[in-house]
């Protein structure tokens, strides 16, 4: 349904109203969220402390040092092999989840309960249980499951080789559970009609897999693909309580160095709003190739989907992601235009 | 599994199973389907298709309950010690000893309080401040109001470990440090429940929207008695996930929240595990700590599941 300007205003529309309307979310975000984000872009080119009484513009030397820090560049290669860990397998099982669910008639609702646990899970008491499963005695379960082999007790969390992995399989068991719930979602979108027109053609089975189902995902597995990696980008909680990023930083990550530089030690403010501003720009570009290749993909979509987008989940969600994209690129001035065009 | 008898006319299959909640189950369409093509598709594809299934939602379901059964199981075992996985798997006797040891030892009974306190006067704020900016980038159109949602979807960009410093500022200049106040102000507003909140207003009715005007219903009354109602599965949706991300918060509560007094689940759980009363780890003392911060967005969720794959997948009210 395309809407006409003005259609469904209600009578008597001031400006100050709308004003009223907006005011306390605007204020919100331009406090807490919108100014501190400028604040961070400003502090990164002073040497600013959290103690210290004054602070000097120093730059772009925060940003030299940052390329020649040995402790930064540790922990950007972490985080990369974190994303590559948590997101590749989740999206992959989700996926497989998502797809096998479909077809249970008996218990789905309970099956899908089982797998949404995850989601809700407080990252904090599940870290709590993964630590004590990969214990370093000869009972913890992996340890267990280890000697069953042959092999012997490792100290997963305390071994340099092994604790970035396990602190990704911790993410990772709870991304898996998310990207299952999207796709769910992005299935349930898929209108029988499509399946229908495919079985008068005689696709079927892995080839209608191939050729309608994964197609008409795209959009959420693009959407879900960047929107993972931006959630693994800004990893903090499961290497907090884990790990504290050792040891000897194997696995200290972007956002737990931000956290160490500027709110422990000598709280170096400037430096660490620096490595946040690298991060912030990392994800606004992947944001924006998110949103082309959302396009994209919901271009294709829609033509293997005959009649029309179907706007569920992948809508919104590559919606968002144009939003988010043309948002970052054009300074907002495109924000608007595809979600209320996708929308019906 | 229910299967249609054999060589059952197409057409009998439901158009699109929609139940009431809106949630299209594509199960039964389908499922009579490929009864009815049977003679078409080799057999042995199909036993393999079903194994295959069973085996992935076995393992799935296998793991992704696995860290909770070991939690249950520790908490309630009667042991202070490591459980090892040849022990039996049901405990000889139910203990809730660890429980009250957690209870006692990292206040979990305060923190559960002031986290169940701080997420709903969050999940308050936001929706007070997140409707009404919803209903205008819905319905109200401004010059410039492109521009200003753009912002507003900006924000989603902004890792909060980033604003996590100004704000720390911020708070402390108002005098809020180390305060509940504190915990819950930068959260006043969030750019994600703006934005799904829009995208489900604009789904509703113009003619809705236009009888209300007829009827000489002002914007304020229009909005309470009209768009509120109406956005109900997506401010449901909103709901969940904000109560569950901020009951979940860890970063903020452990910067702002200096005072045991103040803590929430998830940081005093954190440091029950740091310093361990006794010296020495309590693993049965931590899994029912564990356990017990997990049972309100374990609720919640149960509570509220059907609802969120409802408003996720987006259905409008008048398509």
């Amino acid at each position: 349904m395309t809407r006409v300007a003005g259609a469904g205003t209600p009578a008597g529309v001031g400006g100050w109203r709308i004003g009223v309307l907006l005011f306390p979310a605007l204020l919100g975000l331009c406090v807490f969220v919108l100014g501190p984000a400028l604040v961070s872009a400003f502090a990164a080119g002073t040497d600013k402390t959290l103690t210290g009484p004054s602070f000097h513009w120093v730059g772009a030397a925060n940003l030299r040092e940052a390329f020649r820090d040995p402790d930064f560049g540790k922990s950007v290669r972490n985080t990369l092999l974190y994303c590559l860990l948590t997101v590749i397998p989740s999206v992959v099982i989700g996926l497989a989840l998502a797809l096998a669910t479909q077809k249970v008639t008996r218990g789905a609702g309970a099956l899908r309960l089982a797998l949404f646990v995850p989601v809700s899970a407080n990252l904090v008491a599940i870290a709590v249980v993964f630590a004590y499963m990969f214990d370093p005695s000869d009972h913890g379960l992996a340890n267990t499951v280890l000697g069953w082999f042959g092999a012997g007790p490792r100290d997963w969390l305390g071994d340099e080789s092994t604790s970035l992995p396990v602190v990704a399989l911790v993410g990772g068991w709870r991304l898996t559970s998310f990207v299952f719930v999207v796709y769910l979602a992005g299935l349930t979108a898929i209108p029988a009609s499509v399946y229908e027109a495919a079985d008068v053609d005689g696709i079927r089975g892995f080839a209608r897999l191939r050729h309608v189902t994964l197609p008409l995902l795209a959009p959420t597995t693009i959407f879900l693909a960047v929107f993972t990696t931006i959630l693994t980008l800004q990893t903090f909680e499961t290497v907090a309580v884990l790990t504290r990023g050792g040891p000897f930083r194997s696995s200290s990550t972007v956002i737990y160095y931000v956290y160490e530089i500027g709110f422990t030690g000598s709280f170096r403010i400037g430096y660490a709003s620096a490595i946040a501003l690298l991060l912030i720009l990392t994800i606004v570009l992947i944001g924006v190739l998110g949103a082309v290749l959302g396009r994209r993909a919901r271009e294709r979509a829609a033509r293997v989907e005959a009649d029309g987008p179907d706007v569920g989940v992948d809508g919104v969600a590559g919606a968002a992601l144009v939003g988010l994209g043309a948002a970052g690129a054009a300074g907002g001035a495109r924000g608007t235009g595809r979600p209320a065009e996708v929308v019906r | 599994m229910t299967e249609p008898p054999i060589g059952q006319p197409v057409t009998d299959r439901p158009e699109r199973a929609t139940s009431a909640d809106g949630s299209r189950s594509p199960v039964t369409g389908r499922h009579a389907h490929r009864v009815t093509r049977r003679s078409h598709a080799p057999d042995s594809g199909r036993v393999a298709g079903l194994a295959g299934r069973a085996f992935v939602l076995t393992v799935g379901v296998f793991f992704a309950l696995l860290p909770f059964v070991w939690m249950a199981r520790t908490a309630f075992g009667p042991s202070q010690s490591a459980l090892s996985l040849s022990s039996n798997p049901i405990p000889e006797s139910v203990s809730f000893d660890a429980f009250s040891r957690a209870f006692r030892d990292g206040h979990l009974g305060r923190a559960m309080l002031t986290g169940i306190l701080v997420s709903l006067a969050i999940l308050l704020l936001q929706l007070l401040t997140a409707i009404p900016a919803a209903y205008v980038f819905a319905w109200l159109p401004f010059r410039g109001r492109g521009v200003v949602f753009g912002l507003v979807l900006a924000t989603l960009l902004i890792p909060s470990q980033v604003t996590a410093i100004p704000n720390y500022v911020t708070i402390s200049a108002l005098g809020l440090s180390n305060t509940r106040v504190g915990l819950v102000l930068p959260f006043m507003t969030s750019a994600a429940s703006i934005f799904l909140l829009r995208q489900y207003m604009t789904t509703i009715p113009v003619s809705v929207l236009e009888a209300a005007r007829m009827d000489g219903l002002g914007l304020f009354r229009t909005l309470r008695t009209i768009v509120v109602p109406l956005s109900m599965p997506a401010i449901a949706t909103v709901s969940v996930f904000s109560f569950l991300l901020s009951f979940n918060e860890y970063l903020w509560p452990l910067l702002e929240a200096r005072s045991p007094e103040i803590a929430t689940p998830p940081l005093a759980l954190a440091t029950l595990v740091a310093s361990p009363p006794s010296g020495l780890p309590d693993f049965a003392e931590l899994a029912a700590g564990a356990l017990i911060i997990s049972l309100p967005t374990l609720v919640v969720f149960l509570i509220a599941q059907r609802r969120l794959t409802a408003g996720l997948a987006g259905t409008g009210v008048g398509d």
